[in-house]
């Protein structure tokens, strides 16, 4: 049987998430036989990324106005190739709190999703906003939730044996909400708490001073081995402001782990499962489920 | 089921409530049911109310005092309309209100609140003269904080799926949910407006006209006004977490303005020292008001330094001269 070529265009500011995701794509034996998969590079703003020899392109590029003439010249170029646009970025939630202009930007991503056949979203949750908005014909749309590998993060976590450590994994950048996590857990005042944050990002600064005076609170920097991060905590919180799907998430769970998590975007793909618990991105709500979560332990001890 | 569902909460409204009914009945677009929400009162409410259910367009819910928020909140859970409209026991809806964000509301799929200007009448019913022409288009969140072109709580009309994304509940609530918060008995309007901003993606935008009337009631303590800047700032602090960004750019600015309005109620109350220090505030606070809106911020600085320097007298004359001569 003929293989089929497939090729993964991504931008060169693409998120760590997707990369992590294609690698695990590109690795898959199974898929090799029939499919053979390239991921090329190509740079957002140009005017054109050039005629490309492929049976099915899928694009994981941001989609922005500047963007828009790279679009539509891929289109115009491959009239008989399978166009296929994976979002990876924009929610209901990104959109809520960057976009001012919001008539201007749904404009932008009806015109850039028409140009391809199908067009993926990450999570149910993304699908159904992109629906309400008709950012793209129902028929068009699949939902299609990213998967990384995650069985050394299996093998190598031990369930939790206490219930003291919330741990937070990711980058200290304003979409990932720690800033109201800290908050949160500063109300709270059991003194055998204890908060650990993983990452690094541009709000290192301003989360230690939200932390300041807090000894409970501990920033551990990036973490080399996410199984040890997992391991050093009972509970992971992810009070992110926006969020297309969440691997975080399946990497909690995958390592054992109990989420608290906002209530947005792909994150509430998760309703439901007894493992995940939803907050509101407000530092009272997010104190009220740490404070369940220490309790918890105090009734289990007791009983 | 109607298309739209008109809540007017009445809290000992005997006054004006018929008046308010009769401007809602009177609508050229008829799919719709009103709900009166009697929020505990003393008075003849609901006994008026109950005048007018021989419309059988006409509900009436009652239930101890809880406030505007609390009545808002049970009209919103007992409409039935895919569109909720609000109209205040003494505000009065023009009869081509609801036909106009009906429409907006059919044409534009990503609009949630459709609102309008409104056109300000006193005690007795009377024009003053004094309109509420807000902006309509391509309005954001910083509009919103800083001159929330909504206006009043007679101005909008929502989707249900709207409230619908709004709507939380309490712990301790055990009736029904909550769209706007109860715990504010003051600018409950623009804290549900503002989530509305930084919670959903739902574009809000006007339609042309003056198309509801908004009654001002004279008087009014100072006290009041300390009560309202506490509120304004406990609904910052309630929301800031949603966006500090958004917060950090914008707080210096909708402060001013907020505290340029408040200078101009006092104003209105003949408070000398008050509304002094209310507009010093404000331009201490941001000079954006100055340079959006100089003849508003001038007009305030003048009034406010005649009635500091001259006592109440010019300023009363001036109120007086300019009922006459809209009287003529």
């Amino acid at each position: 049987m003929e293989q089929k070529k497939i090729l993964h265009l991504v931008d060169d500011t693409t998120a760590g998430g997707v990369m992590r995701m294609l690698d695990h794509l590109l690795a898959q034996s199974d898929l090799s036989e029939t499919v053979d998969q390239k991921v090329l590079k190509v740079k957002r703003t140009a005017f054109s990324w050039g005629k490309l020899n492929a049976d099915v392109i899928v694009s994981h590029v941001v989609p922005s106005w500047r963007s828009l003439p790279a679009f539509s010249a891929l289109r115009a170029m491959h009239l008989d190739t399978r166009l296929v646009h994976v979002e990876h970025s924009y929610t209901r939630a990104f959109t809520t709190l960057n976009v001012p202009h919001k008539r201007r930007f749904f404009a932008m991503l009806r015109v850039i999703y028409s140009f391809f056949d199908q067009v993926v979203a990450v999570s149910h949750s993304q699908s159904g906003w992109m629906k309400e908005r008709r950012l793209a014909a129902s028929e068009k749309l699949t939902v299609i939730p990213p998967t990384v590998d995650l069985e050394q993060l299996s093998r190598n976590t031990m369930p939790p044996k206490s219930k003291t450590t919330i741990g937070a994994i990711g980058r200290l950048e304003q979409q990932k909400g720690f800033d109201i996590l800290i908050q949160g857990f500063r109300l709270t005042r059991t003194p055998g708490a204890r908060l650990l944050i993983f990452g690094e990002g541009s709000q290192r600064l301003y989360l230690e001073t939200l932390a300041e005076g807090d000894p409970r609170i501990e920033f551990r920097g990036h973490a080399e081995d996410p199984a040890e991060a997992y391991q050093a905590v009972d509970i992971v919180a992810i009070p992110s402001r926006w969020e297309a799907y969440g691997l975080v998430l399946d990497e909690a769970l995958a390592a054992k782990r109990n989420v608290i998590a906002s209530k947005v975007d792909g994150l509430r793909d998760r309703e439901g499962d007894t493992r995940v618990s939803f907050c509101n991105l407000d530092p009272y709500d997010w104190r009220l489920a740490i404070n369940n979560f220490l309790l918890s332990n105090t009734i289990e001890k007791s009983s | 089921m109607p298309t739209a569902s008109i809540v007017v909460p009445a809290y000992n409204a005997e006054a004006t409530l018929a008046e308010t009914l009769a401007s809602l009945q009177a609508q050229t677009y008829d799919d719709f049911e009103i709900i009166i929400v009697d929020d505990g009162s003393q008075d003849a409410t609901s006994e008026i109310a109950r005048a007018h259910q021989g419309d059988t367009r006409v509900r009436l819910v009652r239930q101890a005092n809880r406030g505007l928020a609390g009545a808002r909140n049970t009209g919103i859970a007992a409409a039935r309309g895919k569109l909720v409209g609000f109209c205040d026991a003494d505000d009065l809806w023009m009869p081509e209100k609801l036909a106009a964000h009906v429409h907006h509301l059919k044409a534009e799929p990503d609009v949630g609140v459709s609102y309008s200007g409104s056109a300000l009448i006193d005690e007795a019913g009377c024009m003053m003269g004094i309109k509420q022409a807000p902006r309509l288009k391509n309005v954001t969140a910083a509009h919103v904080l800083n001159r929330n072109p909504i206006g009043n709580g007679s101005a909008a009309v929502i989707r249900k799926t709207v409230l619908e994304a709004l709507a939380y509940r309490p712990s301790f609530e055990t009736e029904r949910d909550w769209v706007f918060d109860e715990t504010f008995r003051q600018s409950e309007d623009i804290e549900c407006w503002m989530r509305l901003m930084l919670k959903t993606d739902w574009q809000i935008e006007g339609v042309p006209g003056l198309l509801t009337h908004y009654r001002i009631n004279a008087g009014g303590l100072s006290a009041a006004l300390d009560r309202q800047l506490e509120a304004w700032e406990r609904m910052i602090a309630k929301l800031r977490p949603l966006n500090p960004e958004f917060f950090a750019r914008h707080e210096p600015s909708s402060r001013a303005y907020q505290l340029r309005y408040l200078a101009r109620r006092a104003i209105t109350n003949l408070d000398r020292d008050k509304a002094w220090e209310l507009f010093a505030r404000s331009v201490q606070e941001s000079l954006r008001p100055v340079f959006e809106e100089p003849v508003k911020t001038f007009s305030t600085f003048a009034a406010a330094l005649v009635l500091k320097t001259f006592g109440p007298g010019p300023i009363t004359r001036l109120g007086q001269m300019k009922s006459k001569l809209q009287s003529i």
